[in-house]
């Protein structure tokens, strides 16, 4: 008798676990979207980066939440690298946070394309207009609507300097031109240091010797050719010269023997140059904070910048600037209606607010918004920095947002890949062109 | 695709043949009692069926269907024909892949397999610091590969790493930053990693070869290395299939251990065909390209679970099993 | 007679011993070693020497991360999914056994071939068919693919060791007019245990440092568990070498726990079970 009662109930536990298994399963399978990163209610979801100079978007995040206590934002926040890995899977799959934060470039495109978010002309676009800079908002407009608004400072790469390491190779001041800066590499050399700090490992550093070299050498029209998917874009003559400078730098050791595993995410790159191991570092503005952070002396006393030097002969106009714009908030449209609506009243209420402006001010960025000439100059430290970046940016005859971004993420990728083989001298630049020719 | 079960029943063919053989003897004696015993219902195998079907034979069928489709991982799939097969064959990172995983794969097969071989036969042995190295021994296998991938490319720093601590300038090279030595840093590692595991195997195989055989071979005049390759490698012969299929069919998943250390870099120096199918599906958002290159794995683990069959000389077994 | 046998082999096997030895101790030791050292000490002191100042500020940081919760996580996704394993695979390695007849055979044959494939291979549509299941980024996502990963290696230990029992013990039981599943139960299970216990520890290594499965099919850090924790950790503090170490060591203390209680069952299993 009893063995038969034990015998049932294990037979019973069995079913009722195998069921509830199933029962799991099939509950799981009936409310699609059960991922985390969606928000219950007017409650909103936003992943942000780990990144300095995001603390005071979060710090908005975190203020709103206790002016808000019915519909918070929940921030979550990812390293650069594995962010951009992550979120065009949460998109695809239904999971993406309330506010979707972007780049602007293809995947805004991507995005919109493919009703992935929602068009935000009629709530935002006058915000947008009235407060920044046309070349940033333009970026944000798909089919003349707004679904990508911009947050946070405008980041366009910088040739800075360690004036220190400079003075000791005998460089008195940035370089001009190329040969210029051919002749400050091998003084280096000569001086022991590492000409130039590249972060290879992270691969896109590459693009910002890539994106100025072509622009120098050809001007505008042969990166909007390629961008234009012309047939044999790549093989323009400028890119090939581009290409065969960037093999001669290498050829010459201006950047040592360890680029291609540093990662821009360590900041490697920029510790060497802060560290006085290195006299330049080819990286975006928005490493200006983090010099302070690793070398507080050397940001206040040694630090240079400096635009990409001229090619003697190119077509391209020096106060062009290729980097990332700003980055952009874009609204989900697997979002719930009134998640969608705190998203939006967050944006209204925060997009390049006074608060937002002095917090960026304060810690090293440059807000791309009209009309603070001011405000900027008196945010400057000494070192006249976030002037000439202001500056730079309202000048600039061209800013060419960085080629990865811009690029379908398939040709972006190809990019990478060939143009990091460029740097490891593993292809030619000709076998470059052809390679990226296929991806047109 | 009986070859399959052919490599992995080789072990023991003689006791399969006798079980069935038993059985249907059971069937008749139930019969003859009256009771239709035949054994448990075949439903009995339905929850692993439907969760084997679900997540491995559809996703299989899957796979190959989407080589064909064109799909971004964000909008519709679409049909492509045969473009993503011309593409990927045109593509020289799946070429390259393809010989760095059929490098990776060979070399570290090679590599592992007389090591572990010999180790597994040390380890059968019963000297007494054997026990104390025993409990190191099998360390490697309680790394996740994240770990063990975090673990080794800090230790081959030029900076910090090995290298430094023992002074000697050509350990301090970087190892995994450098496209030459990258390819063979990561099958160090791989075999580091799986090292414990298949020496376990072979060190259980090792301890069931009879004494007698040895002590045979002793009387004979027989000398240890002698005794090594005339006894113990011919008795390791299945083992040795069982285990080389197992090798090689994960070595052709090194996916982990690869993409945390190097992330197929530098340049593509270890951008296996696992890691390219990886960056084409989810960096470049190519599903259907990525999953050409999953065909192609596919493909090749089959093909060489086929070879190594063959070349094992199962069919005889099989069709022992078989006819029993 | 042993004696004799392996002192033969004492020369080469002996050799490659120690050196495997060395090359086991020494990166966990410098894992264990670096973790304790102060950061700043990092570029400064021999990698191996023991640190200046012994400091547990990494594992400080490394808990302050949340890894608790990635424990957590990665606890329940093992303990179900091995559940979810043994339950469906002893099913389904009795039914085949027991039978041994032309379909069980062909359902084995099925299942078996899983072994011989690299079922990684098929990581898209098995992404695809989450999604479509609404089980993306939560931790079902991982835990059933893996329960399906896991059938072909598991089925065939298990009906390695259930052919091994005696065919009088099933009849026995079968004239006492005992269902299959009582048969089951009662006499097939306990005499495979050494079976279970060893398909329930490779399967568990598996699933808990699995990466594959977390790192595609889930994104939150609510449901992150362990690798991809530690991934995640060293992609965000890169220059923090002693965390990143300490989180390595803190990964690996579950498991070594489990080693340090269980090692004899485990490694003995472990060959039993692939080498019958």
């Amino acid at each position: 008798m009893k063995g038969t009662l034990k015998t049932k109930a294990i037979r019973l536990m069995a079913a009722v676990a195998a069921g509830a298994t199933l029962l799991s399963v099939a509950a799981c399978g009936a409310q699609p979207g059960g991922g985390s990163a969606k928000a219950t209610g007017a409650n909103a979801t936003v992943w942000s980066l780990t990144d300095s100079t995001w603390a005071s978007v979060q710090q908005t995040f975190e203020d709103w939440n206790k002016a808000n206590p019915d519909a918070q934002i929940k921030n979550e926040s990812f390293a650069n690298d594995s962010y951009k890995e992550k979120i065009r899977t949460a998109i695809g799959s239904g999971n993406a946070p309330t506010l979707v934060l972007s780049w602007g470039g293809s995947p805004v495109t991507d995005y919109w394309t493919n009703k992935n978010i929602i068009d935000l002309t009629s709530d935002l676009d006058s915000v947008v207009k009235e407060k920044v800079l046309d070349s940033v908002a333009a970026e944000g407009y798909r089919d003349d609507k707004l679904v990508a608004v911009p947050v946070g400072q405008v980041q366009p790469a910088i040739l800075w300097t360690n004036k220190a390491v400079l003075k000791e190779a005998g460089i008195s001041d940035a370089p001009q031109t190329w040969d210029e800066l051919l002749d400050d590499v091998a003084k280096l050399k000569d001086a022991g240091k590492t000409p130039i700090a590249l972060a290879g490992g992270s691969k896109w550093p590459y693009l910002m010797w890539a994106a100025y070299l072509i622009d120098r050498i050809g001007g505008p029209d042969v990166m909007q050719n390629i961008l234009d998917g012309k047939k044999d874009a790549w093989s323009d003559p400028a890119v090939i010269e581009a290409m065969t400078k960037i093999q001669d730098l290498v050829d010459a050791g201006a950047f040592g023997d360890s680029y291609q595993s540093m990662s821009a995410d360590d900041k490697k790159d920029t510790a060497l140059l802060a560290n006085g191991q290195a006299g330049f570092d080819l990286m975006g503005s928005w490493v200006y904070a983090d010099f302070g952070t690793i070398n507080a002396d050397f940001a206040k006393n040694d630090l240079g910048y400096a635009a990409f030097p001229a090619v003697e002969g190119g077509k391209g106009d020096p106060s062009m600037l290729t980097g990332n714009l700003a980055n952009y908030w874009s609204v989900a449209a697997s979002a719930g209606k009134e998640s969608q609506q705190t998203a939006i009243k967050y944006l209204k209420e925060n997009t390049y607010s006074d608060g937002i402006v002095d917090g960026l001010l304060s810690s090293g960025g440059v807000p791309p918004v009209k009309g603070i000439e001011d405000k900027v100059k008196s945010a400057d430290d000494g070192t006249g920095f976030l002037t000439y970046v202001y500056d730079s940016v309202k000048n600039a005859s061209n800013y060419q947002l960085s080629l990865d971004v811009a690029l379908p993420a398939d040709q972006g990728q190809a990019l990478l890949n060939n143009l990091e083989q460029v740097f490891l001298k593993q292809i030619t630049p000709q076998q470059f062109a052809d390679a990226m020719n296929k991806t047109l | 695709m009986s070859f399959v079960s052919k490599a992995v029943a080789q072990p023991k063919p003689a006791r399969a043949a006798v079980s069935s053989n038993k059985s249907a003897k059971t069937a008749a004696k139930s019969t003859k009692s009256g009771k239709l015993h035949k054994g448990p219902s075949l439903w009995y195998t339905a929850p692993a069926l439907i969760f084997f079907g679900i997540f491995a034979l559809i996703p299989l069928v899957g796979v190959l269907v989407l080589s064909f489709m064109n799909w971004d991982g964000l909008g519709a799939i679409t049909f492509n024909g045969l473009g993503n097969w011309v593409r990927m064959f045109s593509d020289p990172l799946v070429m390259n892949a393809f010989k760095l995983t059929i490098i990776l794969t060979i070399v570290s097969w090679a590599v592992q397999t007389p090591i572990c071989i010999l180790l597994g036969t040390f380890m059968a042995g019963t000297q007494k610091y054997r026990a104390f190295l025993a409990v190191f021994y099998f360390l490697p296998l309680l790394f996740s590969s994240t770990a063990v991938a975090i673990t080794w490319k800090n230790l081959l720093d030029p900076n910090f790493g090995v290298g430094k601590a023992f002074g000697i300038g050509w350990l301090a090279h970087n190892w995994l930053g450098d496209p030459k030595t990258a390819l063979w840093t990561v099958i160090f590692v791989v075999s580091w990693c799986f090292i414990p595991l298949h020496s376990l195997l072979y060190q259980g195989a090792v301890r069931q070869i009879p004494q007698t055989m040895y002590e045979a071979a002793t009387i004979d005049g027989a000398g240890p290395i002698r005794q090594f390759f005339s006894i113990t490698l011919p008795q390791l012969k299945y083992t040795f299939a069982t285990d080389s299929t197992l090798m090689i069919v994960g070595s052709l998943t090194y996916f982990d251990l690869v993409y945390v250390m190097t992330g197929g870099g530098p340049g593509n120096a270890t951008r296996i065909l696992p890691l390219d199918m990886y960056l084409k599906g989810f960096k470049s958002y190519d599903m259907g390209g990525a999953s050409v290159v999953g065909v192609i794995i596919l493909a090749l683990g089959i093909a060489v679970s086929l070879i190594l069959n063959k070349l094992s000389g199962s069919d005889k077994m099989e069709s022992q099993m078989e006819g029993a | 007679m042993i004696r004799i046998k392996n002192k033969q082999y004492n020369i080469v096997g002996g050799f490659l011993g120690w050196f495997w030895f060395a090359l086991i101790v020494i990166p966990i030791y410098y894992i264990v070693v670096t973790s304790l050292r102060d950061q700043s000490e990092i570029y400064s002191q021999n990698p191996l020497s023991l640190p200046k100042h012994f400091t547990f500020a990494a594992y400080g940081r490394v808990f302050a991360n949340d890894f608790l919760l990635y424990i957590g996580n990665t606890l329940f996704v093992t303990i179900v999914t091995v559940a979810l394993i043994l339950l469906v695979t002893v099913m389904a390695a009795y039914a085949i056994t027991r039978r041994a007849d032309a379909g069980a055979r062909a359902i084995y044959k099925v299942i078996i071939t899983g072994l011989a494939i690299p079922m990684q291979a098929t990581i898209i549509p098995v992404y695809y068919l989450i999604i479509q299941m609404g089980l993306y980024d939560t931790l079902w996502a991982i835990i059933l693919p893996s329960v399906g990963f896991a059938i072909p290696i598991t089925v065939m230990i298990l009906c390695n060791f259930l052919r091994d029992i005696p065919q009088s013990l099933f009849e026995a039981m079968e004239v006492d007019g005992a269902t299959e599943w009582k048969i089951m139960w009662r006499l097939a299970i306990p005499m495979i245990k050494p079976a279970i216990i060893t398909v329930s520890i490779y399967d568990a290594l598996q699933v808990w440092n699995g990466f594959l499965f977390p790192l595609i099919l889930t994104q939150s850090s609510s449901n992150r568990v362990i690798t991809l924790s530690l991934w995640a950790f060293q992609g965000q503090f890169t220059v923090d070498i002693p965390g990143i170490l300490a989180a390595v060591v803190v990964s690996v203390i579950p498991i070594l726990t489990a080693y340090i209680i269980g090692r004899k069952q485990m490694v003995a299993g472990l060959t039993a079970g692939f080498s019958k």
